[in-house]
């Protein structure tokens, strides 16, 4: 196989990925449009704890206290397919049985070792949930305003471009 | 007709411009600067500079979905929802696709804006002259009719509208793609200039320069006299920038016509048809439909410049119908929608850079890289015509880059706060033929909510555009693998016409009324006073962004226009 077949079938392979959420909007698939599924006061709680697991604080403050959550739950209710929404609280309350399951507690009543073992496991068991759910936290985080200036460099106005400046010890990703 | 003459005289202007983008914006400031009275007309909403760019200066916190679109704006717009232009930011720029009906015998994506200014907002910015490889093109070729104009007969107008608009960019002295007047040219990444010296080292002939943008890297008295500054460096551009610093019609040519004091601007206007007077065989006026009351309003000028955006320019005149021109005004050769052309894209290729770990950047430049036609030029000779040029850029990812699929957790995060690898893309721009049979026409019996006819497209994408795709794919990875980029991938993401929001054609320029709808100063070959300077005049595409054409077709046909005016013969 020459290289250019080779590029091809990658690309082959690569434009089948690609090219599917782009036809569905594309074809004009029916969506829902009665109002999203908001998190009841349970779920909002789990989707806090789950989140700064995912993101705890360290130096910086976590994803609970960044407030992912609130976006998580906008996002779900206004962005995602009534479907989606059902698959998303179904794999969260999975994750809060799992915990029944195995620790006899819900999830938001664990030590904080049980809930890193609860969240290991939904790598493996509750993969789909896990995905989702760690996308929308790192998205959640890092734009929320404790995300996007502490954990991040934050410079809204940078004025000037310089597109190649030598990297300082311990220099911090651009939020933007 | 019972208007009295008083209110005839109200609604008497010199000129009148249907369209307020950045063609029509430019006819307003070249008319209104030589002393017309001039009124502009747009089917959008006012959009006040600064103020009404409302989610300008937002932070990202402020936002509800960081961009995304909800399910209920993907079921109002489906088809908007279709690509990236439409987003939670820009919602309010572009019109409801219920209000924008149209119909596809083939797959075709619309962009229209809603706004006063139009796509002068929400546009790329990329402005690039044509060449004599472009204007003779078609003549060579054997392929549709030949441009009536030749780079000579333009180049002094780009450097008129460049000097006032601000072009970035460096000077290559390259014949397929002329040199601009040009502002200083931004930097480049890190990855760039390595992919850009390693692209001139392998490949003879190519050349990676930055993108010629119209943002102020530095503005000059032109730019500050309308109330411009520099570049801020935010690339926030597409929700309208505070500091007027890329060109838009809000921050360069209405202020300029607006301090003329002869320039009226009324929102809220759909153009129903231009009137036509058979006697005299002259354009009187504008019957124009407004918005908010549904109203028909009738204004009279001596001359109209018609800037509707290509498909909206072509749909006035083809709505625009008499004993005279049965088949819409000036179409007396039968291509009044035809040679409908876009630019073929989304293909490409991209990789990882492995060097440069201990470089960053600072700012957000708005602006990419510029790889310039090669192909079919000097000795090259392809299977397909035309060419293609490449535009994309270097990055280097922050909290987005990605981790491992199952890591979560303190190291997870430390990781996405320090800047990840370097990334460098390269995305072809294709010229596409003028076919005769790809089309836009009024669908006869379907109406819009305004009561007028709805557009049906019938364009497609062909063989020399086929062939030519493979080539924009596999010369962007074999450039980035030389470049020594890692991980290359390339890609063909499908490019449908209408996408690259380069819609042109449809009321070509010739030097034969029989075959084209315009001579060579944009005039209706059939009706003097009523000339077309947007899109719609284009007689090929090039490979090329084309908005800079337009801005210089427009300020050469306001020039010929006003002549024509003094010596009486319009």
């Amino acid at each position: 196989m020459n290289r250019r077949e080779l590029i091809q079938r990658v690309t082959f392979m690569l434009g089948g990925v690609m090219a599917a959420p782009l036809m569905a909007g594309a074809m004009g698939e029916v969506l829902n449009s009665e109002p999203g599924l908001v998190a009841d006061d349970l779920q909002e709680r789990l989707l806090a704890e789950v989140a700064d697991i995912i993101i705890p604080a360290t130096s910086t403050p976590g994803a609970k206290e960044a407030g992912a959550h609130n976006f998580i739950i906008r996002v779900v209710r206004d962005c995602f397919t009534k479907d989606e929404q059902k698959k998303f609280y179904d794999g969260l309350g999975k994750l809060n049985d799992d915990s029944k399951s195995k620790f006899g507690k819900g999830f938001v009543d664990l030590t904080l070792p049980q809930k890193n073992e609860m969240i290991e496991d939904a790598t493996v068991y509750n993969k789909d949930f896990f995905r989702e759910m760690k996308n929308l936290t790192i998205t959640g985080y890092f734009t929320s305003e404790i995300g996007a200036t502490q954990a991040l460099a934050y410079d809204p106005i940078p004025g000037r471009f310089d597109g190649c400046t030598t990297l300082e010890k311990g220099q911090k990703a651009w939020a933007l | 007709m019972n208007l009295n003459i008083d209110a005839v005289k109200a609604q008497t202007f010199d000129a009148i411009v249907i369209g307020s983008g950045i063609s029509g914006g430019w006819a307003a400031k070249e008319l209104t600067e030589k002393g017309l009275k001039v009124l502009m007309l747009d089917k959008g909403k006012q959009l006040e500079h600064v103020s009404g760019y409302e989610n300008a200066m937002k932070n990202p916190w402020d936002t509800m979905y960081n961009g995304r679109l909800t399910v209920a704006q993907k079921e109002s717009h489906p088809k908007l929802a279709r690509d990236y232009p439409y987003n939670e930011n820009t919602e309010k720029y572009w019109m409801n696709d219920s209000d924008s009906m149209y119909q596809e015998e083939k797959r075709f994506d619309w962009f229209r804006p809603d706004i006063v200014g139009g796509k002068s907002i929400m546009w790329g910015r990329q402005s690039y002259r044509l060449s004599d490889i472009d204007f003779e093109a078609n003549l060579k070729e054997g392929i549709a009719v030949d441009w009536p104009i030749r780079y000579k007969d333009i180049a002094p107008w780009y450097s008129y509208v460049e000097k006032f608009a601000g072009i970035s960019g460096e000077k290559l002295g390259l014949p397929q793609l002329p040199d601009s007047d040009f502002l200083p040219a931004m930097d480049m990444y890190c990855v760039e200039k390595e992919v850009k010296k390693k692209i001139a080292e392998h490949f003879p002939g190519r050349i990676m320069t930055i993108g010629r943008v119209a943002n102020l890297s530095e503005a000059q008295k032109a730019q500050t006299g309308v109330g411009r500054s520099g570049c801020q460096y935010r690339n926030k551009c597409s929700l309208g920038c505070p500091y007027g610093a890329y060109f838009s019609t809000q921050s360069a040519t209405l202020p300029a016509a607006m301090k003329t004091g002869k320039l009226t601007v009324r929102p809220d206007s759909v153009v129903k048809e231009i009137m036509y007077d058979e006697n005299k065989n002259r354009a009187t006026g504008v019957r124009v439909i407004d918005t908010n009351t549904l109203e028909v309003v009738e204004f009279y000028a001596k001359i109209v410049f018609v800037n509707g955006s290509t498909l909206g320019s072509t749909s006035v005149l083809l709505n625009s119908t008499s004993n005279r021109f049965p088949n819409g005004m000036g179409n007396d050769s039968g291509e009044l929608g035809h040679n409908l052309m876009d630019h073929h894209f989304k293909i490409g290729a991209s990789g990882e850079w492995e060097g440069g770990k201990d470089n960053y950047y600072f700012g957000r430049r708005a602006n990419g890289i510029y790889v310039p036609r090669y192909r079919n030029i000097g000795n090259d000779k392809r299977d397909y015509v035309r060419g293609f040029g490449y535009q994309g850029g270097g990055s280097r990812a922050g909290w987005n880059q990605g981790s491992d699929a199952k890591a979560f957790g303190a190291d997870m995060k430390e990781a996405l706060t320090k800047p990840g690898p370097w990334r460098m893309g390269l995305s072809g721009f294709g010229e596409c033929l003028p076919y005769h049979e790809n089309r836009m026409y009024l669908h006869k019996t379907e109406k819009d909510k305004w009561g007028l006819p709805i557009v049906v497209f019938d364009a497609e994408f062909k063989e020399n555009e086929a062939k030519m795709r493979i080539d924009m794919q596999n010369d962007a990875a074999e450039m980035l693998e030389k470049a020594g980029m890692k991980n290359v991938r390339s890609y063909d993401n499908k490019s449908y016409p209408g996408m690259a929001i380069h819609e042109m054609g449809t009321a070509r320029m010739g030097r034969d009324p029989k075959t084209s709808v315009l001579n060579g100063n944009n005039q209706l070959h059939s009706v003097p006073n009523v000339f077309v300077t947007d899109g719609a005049a284009m007689t090929s595409a090039s490979c090329v962004n084309p908005s800079l054409t337009y801005m210089a077709l427009t300020a050469r046909a306001a020039d010929f226009a006003v002549r024509e005016m003094k010596k009486k013969n319009i």
